[in-house]
């Protein structure tokens, strides 16, 4: 219990550094908010009043003791780019990143525990050798390059997919829900495709080194040698403990899966956080980007958290150790 | 496994079935539903807080002004306007202009469009608390007041030739019974801006965030019901995935192509027909004539008039032209796009001459000394940045050019690509040698070429100071007929030519994809979407979105 307390405790701080370091980084990069680029004439008194009305013309260090004091009361502040509440637009945003990112990683989980396993099963074989180089060529896929490879084959030329957004403008909200629903997923078949594929054939890779190794130890010779049928031994002994690594990499796998998400979000046009970060930079809005920085690291600190507690369940020696320290 | 085949043939029929379009739904002559593939997200649609492109197109649908432009886009007097809101207007006296109201115009809501609203949107785009980008284009307007209900008299502080074009072109006017109570300072931000109540063909209907914006057809239009019953403006942060959009028929129009390859992909598209309009943006090489970070002192490159020349005399601006845009842009003969009147390709300009150019440049010192292959004079090599945002692949293709046309001629530029928020910042500082900037024309030159190239400017970023200009363009702009602008305009355009504050490269030529079931496409060159009301879609020819109804 104390493990988990003094866990917790260090999530909250590694957030709140992480939160201080992005308000003030964002504000000593060059470029301003409210200039929009060279080619706009933007009125220099329209500046200062927006400045004025948005608290940007304060020092920083003003500007971040009224952020925290706006925190404290559960306030994000105003967007300087949208011109609305920073919570309005993360709370319409964040629901599509965990759309996304949730598929992604039921895709990279399923499809690379699968693989890794069936690798393993057939080491050295054909298939595993098929497999392993084909799983390593996708790894080396960056992110963004596969999204649009997708977005041009199966949207474009084939026309099987919509490209980009959320859901059909022209159909929802205007028909059924349970239409719009699976017109959503429609349209979250290719971007989940682009975040997961690349992910699950990492997994994959460590999947199946991960039962390759504990197929070495000794329980598993005890148990083969005891007569337990194969199935047997794969599933409860080999891919049981295997696992461990699995749920290692669930923790590694939310800032692969938001850092992901931002490029993937901006190629297919997805609604989330990733793609209001983007533009939130580009146009140097502060209370965004800061607000982004909070959540985003909140969910990696959490997804880690989360790791540490199902290691911690599923394997006792970890249990022990974690009191041994406290 | 029969079990499975069973499950992926009623999973199948399911997905068909939601991907099937209602057949059936409106039909007859005002069915259609038009998907624009939008580039960006406005960040409000209240018309007095953002001068954003997309915002403006979905304004041109909700808000009416008191008279527009027409196809013409002549600013001078009021002969080519058009009534919107106002049914008619007379001039009582030099300085005092009276519109009339159409009393058939009704708000959204059902509440009568007064005078009393006329005044009240006037208040409030000079208001400073409002910050509106509009502020300066109304500031020789002195007072708009409320004669009677539907009678609303403005006044202004000078004569001049485009006072009817300040009245009308830039106010769009807003509801006073919904904005009253909302304090000023608070306008960009209110909850009004993204679900506005309108006088316009189309009212409002949704905005999903980051998604869409959905306009329907008011089918009570005081000036005519819209043929198109319903309008989407579709945001992706991309130009690309838009135009797949288009490609791949989810979307339906897309005003600007911009590049050679985009528009050969729409035109390779059956389903989607071209229409060609003159566009409102030129592209410039700007030289800040001032030293980089110290406005006080001339630049040691560009502050040189004759260096100035040479550096424009050594840029084939035809070739560079062809490279990156084919046939869909041409050569400005001076700062200014081709919608406006002034265009005149007989104006005199500075010719491509690379050996008058070096010529020029050893003339002032500028020699290879030292045989590396760049020019230089008192030991400092003849080198300057060119300043580019990241997000433009035309001006990063620009930049590389004119860095290899320059290097023939002894030069060395050196590129910085940075985020448009930086360029922005480093231009209106002086902190930059050279920048390739784009400019968007409204009709008038009166309002474009004194901003950007006179003394006081507030965008004159390469701080051209030239007097005789000015006084040239003084004369230009208070001429009462385009016949006796012309001459001081070209005069104008001729000496800032033979200043060389800057290479003026490319002026753009509107190439819009639209669908081809649309008829009656006209497009008004200042503002693509200010017609939309009157497109249609022919019974015959509606496809299953457009009859998707809500």
């Amino acid at each position: 219990m104390a493990w988990l307390v003094r866990r917790i405790a260090a999530s909250i701080a590694i957030v709140f550094a992480v939160v201080t370091i992005t308000f003030f980084l964002i504000r000593l990069a060059h470029g301003k908010p409210f200039i929009p680029g060279g080619d706009q004439a933007v009125d220099p008194a329209v500046i200062a009043v927006l400045e004025e009305q948005y608290g940007a013309d304060k020092p920083s260090h003003i500007q971040y003791i009224a952020f925290l004091r706006q925190l404290t009361r559960g306030n994000l502040g105003q967007s300087f780019a949208l011109q609305r509440p920073v919570a309005d637009a993360l709370a319409e945003a964040i629901p599509n990143t965990l759309i996304l990112t949730g598929a992604a990683l039921l895709l990279d989980f399923l499809l690379g525990l699968g693989l890794g396993v069936y690798q393993a099963l057939r080491v050295n074989r054909l298939p595993d050798v098929v497999l392993g180089n084909t799983t390593l060529f996708i790894y080396s896929f960056p992110t963004f390059w596969l999204g649009l490879i997708l977005l041009l084959v199966f949207g474009e030329w084939l026309h099987w997919f919509p490209i980009g957004g959320k859901t059909d403008p022209v159909l929802c909200p205007a028909v059924d829900s349970f239409r719009c629903t699976l017109d959503l997923m429609h349209h979250l078949v290719l971007p989940a495709l682009t975040l997961g594929v690349v992910g699950a054939a990492g997994t994959a890779r460590f999947q199946r080194a991960a039962m390759l190794e504990v197929a070495r130890q000794d329980f598993i010779r005890t148990a083969r040698a005891k007569g337990a049928p194969e199935r047997r031994v794969v599933l409860r002994h080999q891919l049981r403990n295997a696992l461990l690594t699995f749920i290692t990499r669930f923790g590694l796998a939310f800032p692969f899966l938001l850092t992901g998400a931002v490029l993937t979000e901006t190629i297919f046009a997805w609604p989330g956080m990733g793609r209001i970060a983007t533009e939130a930079i580009l146009r140097r809005d502060y209370p965004v980007v800061t607000a982004v920085a909070l959540v985003a690291s909140a969910m990696v600190v959490a997804g880690n958290l989360v790791a540490d507690l199902l290691l911690a369940a599923a394997d006792p020696r970890l249990r022990s150790a974690s009191a041994d320290v406290t | 496994m029969r079990t499975w085949a069973r499950l992926s043939i009623v999973a199948a029929v399911v997905v068909a079935g939601a991907c099937e379009r209602r057949a059936a739904g409106c039909s007859g002559d005002y069915c259609g539903t038009l998907v624009m593939a939008a580039v960006g997200e406005p960040p409000t649609l209240l018309p007095t807080s953002t001068e954003e492109v997309v915002a403006r197109d979905i304004a041109e649908q909700l808000f009416l002004k008191l008279a527009d432009v027409g196809m013409s886009t002549n600013t001078i007097g009021d002969e080519d306007f058009q009534p919107l809101l106002a049914e008619r207007w007379e001039w009582d006296g030099p300085l005092t202009l009276v519109f009339h109201l159409d009393p058939r115009a009704r708000w959204h809501d059902g509440m009568p469009v007064t005078a009393a609203d006329v005044a009240f949107t006037f208040v409030a785009y000079t208001d400073s608390s409002v910050a509106s980008p509009f502020r300066s284009a109304v500031r020789r307007l002195a007072s708009v007041t409320q004669r009677d209900s539907l009678t609303a008299v403005f006044r202004f502080r000078e004569r001049y030739p485009e006072m009817f074009y300040d009245a009308v072109y830039h106010m769009r006017i807003l509801p006073k019974h919904l904005l009253l109570s909302v304090e000023r300072s608070q306008w960009r931000t209110a909850p009004f801006g993204r679900a506005p109540v309108g006088n316009g063909p189309y009212r409002f209907v949704s905005w999903r965030a980051a998604q869409a914006v959905e306009l329907a057809a008011d089918s009570t239009f005081f000036l005519g019901r819209p043929r198109i019953a319903r309008l989407i403006w579709r945001f992706t942060p991309d130009m690309q995935v838009a135009i797949s959009q288009l490609i791949a028929d989810q979307a339906d129009v897309r005003e600007q192509l911009a590049t050679p390859e985009n528009i050969a992909r729409a035109r390779a598209a059956q389903q989607l027909a071209l229409h060609p309009y003159p566009g409102n943006t030129y592209g410039y090489l700007g030289f800040n004539l001032t030293a980089n970070g110290d406005s006080g002192s001339p630049h040691p490159i560009f502050g040189d008039r004759e260096v100035r020349r040479a550096l424009t005399m050594a840029v084939d601006r035809a070739r560079l032209l062809r490279s990156v845009f084919g046939d869909f842009a041409k050569v400005p003969p001076g700062p200014m796009s081709t919608l406006l009147w002034i265009w005149d390709p007989e104006i005199r300009q500075l010719p491509y001459d690379t050996v008058q150019a070096a010529r020029s440049l050893s003339a002032r010192g500028w020699r290879d000394r030292d045989g590396d292959g760049v020019r230089d004079r008192d030991g400092q090599p003849l080198a300057f940045r060119v300043l580019i945002p990241s997000t433009s692949q035309i001006r990063r293709q620009y930049a590389r050019l004119l860095q290899e046309q320059y290097r023939l001629v002894g030069v060395r530029v050196e590129i910085d690509e940075v985020e448009p928020s930086v360029v922005g910042e480093r231009v209106s500082g002086g902190r930059y040698d050279a920048v390739i900037l784009a400019r968007v024309n409204d009709p008038t030159p009166s309002s474009g070429v004194p901003q950007s190239w006179t003394v006081g400017g507030r965008s004159n970023y390469s701080r051209y100071r030239n007097l005789a200009f000015d006084r040239l363009v003084d004369r230009a702009t208070s001429a009462s007929t385009r016949e006796q602008a012309q001459p001081a305009w070209r005069a104008a355009m001729e000496l800032i030519n033979a200043d060389a504050p800057g290479v003026f490269l490319f002026a753009l030529d509107n190439v819009a994809a639209i669908h081809s079931r649309v008829d009656d496409v006209r497009i008004r060159p200042d503002s693509w979407a200010a017609l939309l009301r009157t497109w249609r879609i022919p019974s015959d020819r509606l496809i299953d979105r457009d009859r998707v109804g809500r």
